[in-house]
C-alpha cells in the first residue's frame, strides 16, 4: 500500500519529540560522575583523584602508588583513597539515584495530576517521612543501627503516608481533587505532630532540621546500594506506564474510553512514585525543586511524550542533583551546604526562565 | 466491520512484546538483588577496631584501640575533659562550623581556643552537614562525640570508615563523673582521672553538705531566674530534666522555671514579674551581653535589677555537661546565691 | 431472527440516579448494528446520561446495558474501548502532539503492554485522517488546528480504534454552521462505508432528521418518541417535550422534516395582566388590505400572524414573507372547517386582533364571525373603511358584524400609525389557553 508515503518526508515523530536526548543526557551524567569527584570538601589534585578512581575500578591493576607525587594528609594514601572512592564517589552515586528517583516521581505525578506544578511530595510524603525520622531522633530508637533504623522508619513514614491517600483514591471519592486535599490535609498534620515532638527534644529538633533540608554527606555503599536498588525497581516500572500517562493527559473519561482504566493506573502509578520518593529521600532527608524542574527540562528538549519525559526526568534529576552538588563545592569551597538549600538557589530562578520563556502554547504548563 | 477478539492478537508483532517483558523483568531481578546484598552487608557487624571494649553513653558497646594517640573531639565539653586529664596531645582535631561561616569561632569561645591552643588546621566541620571527608584527611583512631552530630552519621563512620566513634552524652552530673573514667580508662590514665574525680567529687558534695545545712535550718532556697537568651516577648531558660536546672538545684537554689513544660521554656515578661525572683543570673559569651536582655519586657522592673542581684554567668556553665560547669559554674552560682553562707 | 451481537446496544429498563434526582427511568432502547441513531431531547433529559451509561462511566442503579451482548461492565476497560468509541462533546487537550499521535492514541486497545505501534497502527491512523480529510496535516499539532479540525481528529481517533458502535455526545456544539455540515456529512458516509452503528445526541433536530436513520427523543429521563424522522418530529413534539410553538416545513432538497420555531410556548398567566411581549398580534385582511399593517406590526417588533387568507392572495404572501404562521384555504373555495379551526387557533393565541378593511365576501366572512367570537377577550382594533367604497358582498351580514365589534369595544383606528399607538397604549389582555 502507498499509504505510508503519505507522510510527508521529514515530518518529525511527535511534535519535537527526540528520543535521542535520552543517550545524550546519559553520556552527559556519565561524565558528570567520572569528573565530580575532583570537587570535594577536602581539596585533592584533579589528577591524583583520577588516579585514585581507575585503580580502584581496575581492582589495583592500574596505578599501583595513585597517590605518587600528590601531597597527601595525616592519613596517608589510604585515607587519600578513602576520601576519593568511599566518602565522595558514595556520596555522587547517591546523589545520582536520589535526583533521578525524584525526577521519574515528579514527572508521574505531574502526569496523573496533569499539572505542571505537582512534585513528588505533593501527596504529604515528606511529612511523613520526615516524622518517620524525627520519631527515631527523637525516642532514640536502636542506637547501634540507627544508620540503618533512621532511613527505614522515614522510608514507612513516606509510604505509610501516601498509603493512605491511595485508599482515598480507590474510595468512591478518588477523584484528583480528593487525593490533592487529603494530601494536603495530611501534610499540616503530621507537620503539627512533628512540631510538637520536637518541643521536647531541642537536640532532636537540630538533626531532624539537617533532615529537612536535605544532606548527601556520610553515606556508604551498603546504602547507596538499598537505594539505588529500590529505585532502579520502581524507576523502571514507572518508566513503563508512559503510554497510560500520555492517553492520561486527555482527561480521565477519554482516556478510559480509549481503554484505559485511570483510577486503577492512578494508584499504581502513585503507589510506585511514593515508593520511588520515599527511597530516595529515606537517606538524604527531603530535597526539593528537583522533582519539580527535571520533567520540565525534558519536555522542552526532548518532548512531551511520557514514554520520553520519564526516564529523561530521572536523567535531568540526577545530572541536577549532581551539579547542584559540585556547584555548591565551587560557590562555599570547604564546606558542603544541605544540597536542599542549593536546589532552592538553582531550581527557584530556573523554574522561572522555563515557566517565562515557554513558547504559547505549545509547551504544558499553560495556566 | 467485524467484531474484534482476534484482531488485537493478530496485531502484535511476535518479537517486541516478550523482549520487553524479558528486559523488565531483568531489570527488577538485578534491582532486587541489589537491594538484598546491599542490606545483607549492611547489617553485618563492623570489625573490631580494638582490643578494648567500652559502653558508651548511649549504650552503644564500641571496641577502642588501646591509649590511641590521634583522637577527634567532637565538643567543647569533652575538649574540656581531655584538657583537664592532660590528654591535648592527643587531640588532633576538633568541631568547628564551615570555614566560611564562622569556623572553630562558632563552638569554641576565643579563651577556650586559647588556653586549648586550637587552630583552623584542626577544624571537622559538623556543621551546617558533617564532613566525613576532613575526619578522614585527619586519620583518627578515635573519635569522642557529644550530641552534635547526628546518630545515624556515628554509625556510619563506625561502620564504613572503621573509626570507633563513643558519644559521651552525659544526662547528668554524675554522668560527667563516670565519663572522665571512662576516658582515664580509654587513654590508660588513672592517675589523673582518679584525681579528676577527685576534684569534681568534692566540689559536688561541698554544694550538697550547704544544702543539707540550709535544709536543717529551715532556710529557704533563694529564688533565680537564670536565662540564656530575652526578646520582646520574654525570657528563654532552664525547664525541668535540663542540667542548667540540675545546676541550680545542686547550687540550692529554687528556680522559678523548675515546673515548666518544656524543657527550654520561654517565660513571659508577665510571668517573670509576678514570680519577681530574688536572684537573676543572666548568660553570657558567645556575642551575648547585658544588653540583649536589658531588650526583655519589664527588665528594669525586676526587684534583682533594682537591687543589684543581677549577675553574668558564662552561658557555658549551665549548658556543656563538663568539669568546668562543676569546677567553676558551681561555686560560682552559689556564691552567687548565697554571698553569706552559713557556716 | 437477530442474535445477539447484532444489535449494538441495548438497555433494559436501565435506571439511573444521582442522589435524588433520577436522570434515567426505566429506559430500554434496542440499537441495531449498522443504524444511525440521532439521541435527542431538551437540556436535563438524560442524554448525556446515557451514553455515559453505554460505555461504562456509571453503573446505573437497575436494568442492563450490553454492547454486542456482553454487559458493559462486566467487560474489561480495553474490551469495551474496542467495542465502543466515544467523540465528547467538548475535549480540550493541554499538551501538544501530533494530530498523527494524537489519532494513534486510539490504537491503545489494541496493544499489548510495552508493546509499539507498528507499521499497521499509523497506516490505520493515516487512512483514519484521511477519511476525515485530514491527511495533509499530520504532521501539525492538536494545539494549533482549528475546533472543526479537532472535532474531526477525534472522530479520525475513534475510527481507529476500529470499534463497531461509536458515540457521540453533542458532536457540533462548538462548531459553525458549516463545520456541523461537514461533520455530519462524513459520520453518515463512514457509517454506510464501514457499517459503523452511530448513536449521536443532538440537539439540533433538524441536522438530526437530517443525518439519521431514527431519532430517540428524551424527556425527564424517559423514552417519549422513537422513530424515523418524518413520524417523529411534529409541531406537537416541539410543543410538548421543548415547550416551543415551531412551524413543520419540509425541505423540498433532502425531503427530510424541519421545524421552524417560533416562540416559548406562554406560561399560565399568574394574574390578570401580566406582561406577555410583543404579540402575536394577529391581522385580518385579504387583497392587499392587511399588508401595511403586517409590515408595520413586524418591524415594531411584533409577531404576526395572518388569516384566513386565500392562496394567491398578495397578503399572503405578505403574511408568508414575513414568516407569519396563516391559516390558508384554497383560491375562491369558502373557508373550510379545517382552516377555520386554525384560524380560530391563531385569533386565540393573539393577544390582538387587527381587521384591516378588507373586501367582505361569502367566502372570507367566517373571518368576521371568528373575531367576533372573542369579541371582548382580546382587544379589537377596527381599521375605518373609506366612505364610499363598496366592500360589503354579503348582502349586509359583513357591516352588520362589524357594527357587532364596534358596538361591542373593539377601538376604531384610521391608520397604521393609529394601530401601533393603540397597542402600546392599550393594557395587555392575558390570552386564554
Amino acid at each position: 500500500m502507498g499509504v505510508t508515503s503519505a507522510i510527508p518526508p521529514g515530518t518529525p515523530r511527535g511534535l519535537g519529540r527526540r528520543p535521542w536526548v535520552l543517550g545524550l543526557l546519559l553520556a552527559l551524567l556519565g561524565l558528570g560522575v567520572f569528573f565530580s569527584p575532583i570537587l570535594g570538601t577536602v581539596s585533592v589534585s584533579p589528577d591524583t583523584v583520577l588516579r585514585i578512581l581507575l585503580h580502584q575500578v581496575s581492582g589495583g591493576a592500574l596505578f599501583s602508588d595513585p597517590c605518587a607525587g600528590a601531597s597527601v594528609p595525616a592519613s596517608g594514601c589510604a585515607g587519600l583513597i578513602e576520601i576519593v572512592w568511599d566518602a565522595r564517589l558514595s556520596e555522587i552515586m547517591l546523589a545520582v539515584v536520589v535526583g533521578a528517583g525524584l525526577g521519574i516521581s515528579g514527572g508521574t505525578l505531574q502526569g496523573v495530576f496533569r499539572n505542571p506544578l505537582a512534585d513528588p511530595f505533593l501527596l504529604g510524603i515528606s511529612s511523613g517521612g520526615t516524622l518517620g525520622a524525627a520519631v527515631v531522633v527523637v525516642f532514640r530508637i536502636g542506637v547501634s543501627e540507627q544508620n540503618l533504623l533512621l532511613p527505614l522508619f522515614a522510608f514507612v513514614g513516606a509510604i505509610g503516608t501516601g498509603a493512605v491517600i491511595l485508599v482515598a483514591a480507590r474510595s468512591r471519592f478518588g477523584s484528583v481533587e480528593t487525593l490533592l486535599l487529603t494530601g494536603v490535609a495530611l501534610s499540616s498534620f503530621l507537620s503539627a505532630v512533628l512540631s510538637l515532638l520536637l518541643l521536647y527534644s531541642p537536640s532532636g529538633s537540630l538533626q531532624v532540621d539537617f533532615w529537612l533540608l536535605g544532606n548527601l554527606g556520610s553515606l556508604d555503599w551498603t546504602q547507596d546500594g538499598i537505594a539505588f536498588g529500590v529505585v532502579l525497581v520502581a524507576g523502571t516500572l514507572l518508566a513503563t506506564y508512559g503510554r497510560e500517562l500520555n492517553l492520561l493527559q486527555l482527561g480521565p473519561d477519554v482516556a478510559q474510553s480509549l481503554g484505559v482504566d485511570s483510577r486503577k493506573v492512578r494508584v499504581r502509578l502513585l503507589l510506585l512514585a511514593s515508593v520511588t520518593t520515599a527511597a530516595a529521600v529515606a537517606f538524604t532527608g527531603i530535597i526539593g525543586f528537583v522533582g519539580l524542574v527535571s520533567p520540565h527540562v525534558v519536555r522542552r528538549i526532548a518532548g512531551s511524550d511520557y514514554r520520553i519525559v520519564l526516564p529523561g526526568a530521572a536523567l535531568v534529576g540526577g545530572g541536577f542533583l549532581l551539579a547542584a552538588r559540585d556547584l555548591s563545592l565551587v560557590a562555599f569551597p570547604g564546606t558542603l551546604l544541605p544540597i536542599g538549600i542549593f536546589t532552592s538557589f538553582a531550581g527557584a530562578p530556573f523554574f522561572a526562565y522555563l515557566l517565562f520563556r515557554r513558547r504559547g502554547a505549545s509547551t504544558m504548563g499553560a495556566p | 466491520m467485524r467484531l474484534h477478539g482476534s484482531s488485537s492478537a493478530s496485531a502484535r508483532s511476535r518479537g517486541t512484546v516478550p523482549l520487553a517483558w524479558f528486559a523488565v523483568g531483568l531489570i527488577v531481578a538485578a534491582g532486587l538483588s541489589v537491594v538484598g546484598i546491599a542490606t545483607y552487608y549492611a547489617l553485618q557487624p563492623g570489625a573490631p577496631t580494638g582490643p578494648l571494649t567500652v559502653t558508651d553513653d548511649l549504650g552503644r558497646t564500641v571496641t577502642v584501640p588501646a591509649d590511641p594517640g590521634r583522637v577527634v573531639v567532637l565538643g567543647p565539653s569533652i575538649m574540656d575533659s581531655m584538657y583537664r586529664l592532660g590528654l591535648r596531645s592527643h587531640v588532633v582535631g576538633v568541631d568547628c562550623y564551615a570555614p566560611s561561616l564562622g569556623g572553630l569561632s562558632s563552638d569554641y569561645s576565643s579563651d577556650q581556643v586559647a588556653l586549648w591552643n586550637l587552630s583552623a588546621s584542626m577544624c571537622v566541620q559538623t556543621g551546617p552537614t558533617f564532613e566525613v571527608e576532613e575526619l578522614l584527611a585527619l586519620g583518627p583512631q578515635l573519635v569522642l562525640a557529644a550530641t552534635i552530630v547526628s546518630v545515624a552519621a556515628v554509625e556510619q563512620i563506625t561502620q564504613t570508615y572503621h573509626i570507633p566513634v563513643v558519644m559521651l552524652q552525659p544526662a547528668t552530673l554524675t554522668g560527667v563523673v563516670l565519663d572522665d573514667q571512662l576516658m582515664g580508662e580509654i587513654f590508660e590514665v588513672p592517675g589523673s582521672a582518679s584525681v579528676l574525680a577527685q576534684s569534681l567529687q568534692s566540689a559536688l558534695s561541698r554544694a550538697a553538705s550547704l544544702q543539707d545545712n540550709l535544709t536543717a535550718n529551715g532556710t529557704p532556697f533563694p529564688t533565680v531566674l537564670v536565662t540564656y537568651s530575652a526578646d520582646a516577648n520574654g525570657y528563654w531558660t532552664f525547664g525541668p530534666g535540663t542540667f542548667g536546672q540540675s545546676l541550680i538545684e545542686l547550687a540550692s537554689g529554687a528556680s522559678i522555671s523548675a515546673n515548666a513544660t518544656l524543657p527550654y521554656p520561654e517565660l513571659s515578661g508577665e510571668q517573670v514579674l509576678a514570680s519577681d525572683p530574688e536572684f537573676l543570673v543572666y548568660g553570657t559569651g558567645f556575642g551575648i551581653n547585658e544588653s540583649i536582655y536589658a531588650g526583655g519586657p519589664f527588665w528594669s522592673q525586676l526587684t534583682a535589677i533594682q537591687d543589684g542581684r543581677a549577675v553574668g554567668m558564662d552561658s557555658n556553665y549551665f549548658t556543656e555537661p563538663d568539669p568546668t560547669m562543676i569546677l567553676v559554674g558551681l561555686p560560682q552560682l552559689i556564691a552567687v546565691l548565697h554571698p553569706n553562707p552559713l557556716a | 431472527m437477530t442474535g445477539p451481537s447484532d444489535v449494538a446496544l441495548r438497555l433494559r429498563g436501565v435506571t439511573v440516579r444521582f442522589g435524588e434526582r433520577t436522570a434515567l427511568h426505566d429506559i430500554d432502547l434496542e440499537v441495531p448494528r449498522g443504524q444511525l441513531v440521532a439521541l435527542t431531547g431538551p437540556n436535563g433529559s438524560g442524554k448525556t446520561t446515557l451514553l455515559r451509561a453505554a460505555l461504562g462511566f456509571l453503573a446505573p442503579e437497575a436494568g442492563s446495558v450490553e454492547l454486542f451482548g456482553n454487559e458493559v461492565l462486566s467487560l474489561s476497560v480495553a474490551e469495551r474501548a474496542r467495542r465502543v468509541a466515544w467523540v465528547p462533546q467538548e475535549e480540550n487537550p493541554r499538551e501538544d502532539a501530533q494530530l498523527l499521535d494524537y489519532v494513534l492514541y486510539g490504537r491503545y486497545a489494541h496493544l499489548g503492554w510495552l508493546q509499539g505501534e507498528t507499521t499497521r497502527d499509523r497506516d490505520a491512523a493515516l487512512r483514519a485522517l484521511r477519511a476525515v480529510g485530514l491527511e495533509e496535516r499530520a504532521g501539525d499539532g492538536i494545539l494549533s488546528v482549528s475546533g472543526g479540525e479537532k472535532q474531526r481528529a477525534i472522530l479520525a481517533r475513534a475510527l481507529v480504534q476500529e470499534a463497531p458502535l461509536v458515540l457521540l455526545d453533542e458532536p457540533t456544539s462548538h462548531l459553525d454552521i458549516a463545520h456541523q455540515l461537514d461533520f455530519l456529512t462524513r459520520v453518515r458516509e463512514l457509517s454506510r462505508e464501514r457499517g459503523v452503528t452511530v448513536v449521536s445526541a443532538l440537539h439540533d433536530l433538524n441536522l438530526a432528521a437530517r443525518f439519521s436513520d431514527r431519532i430517540v427523543v428524551l424527556s425527564r429521563g424517559r423514552r417519549v418518541a422513537d422513530g424515523v424522522p418524518s413520524d417523529v418530529l411534529s409541531e406537537e413534539l416541539l410543543a410538548r417535550v421543548w415547550g416551543v410553538v415551531a412551524d413543520l416545513r419540509r425541505d423540498p432538497r433532502t425531503g427530510a422534516p424541519y421545524l421552524l420555531p417560533h416562540h416559548l410556548v406562554h406560561p399560565a398567566p399568574s394574574g390578570p395582566a401580566t406582561f406577555l411581549g410583543k404579540g402575536p398580534v394577529h391581522v385580518v385582511g385579504g387583497g392587499g388590505s392587511g399588508a401595511p399593517y403586517l409590515r408595520v406590526l413586524s418591524e415594531a417588533g411584533y409577531r404576526v400572524t395572518a388569516g384566513a387568507l386565500h392562496l394567491l392572495d398578495s397578503d399572503l404572501e405578505t403574511a408568508e414573507s414575513l414568516g407569519a404562521l396563516t391559516a390558508v384555504e384554497v383560491p375562491f373555495a369558502p373557508i373550510g372547517d379545517e382552516v377555520r379551526e386554525r384560524l380560530r387557533a391563531l385569533l386565540e393565541a393573539a393577544t390582538a386582533i387587527v381587521v384591516a378593511p378588507f373586501p367582505v365576501g361569502p367566502s372570507n366572512l367566517p373571518n368576521l364571525e371568528e373575531v367576533r367570537r372573542l369579541l371582548g377577550r382580546v382587544p379589537i382594533l377596527l381599521v375605518h373603511r373609506t366612505a364610499g367604497q363598496e366592500w360589503d358582498f354579503t348582502g349586509g351580514r359583513a357591516r352588520a358584524l362589524e357594527n357587532e365589534l364596534r358596538d361591542g369595544g373593539a377601538q376604531t383606528v384610521t391608520g397604521t400609525t393609529q394601530v401601533l399607538a393603540a397597542l402600546a397604549a392599550r393594557p395587555v389582555v392575558p390570552v386564554a389557553q
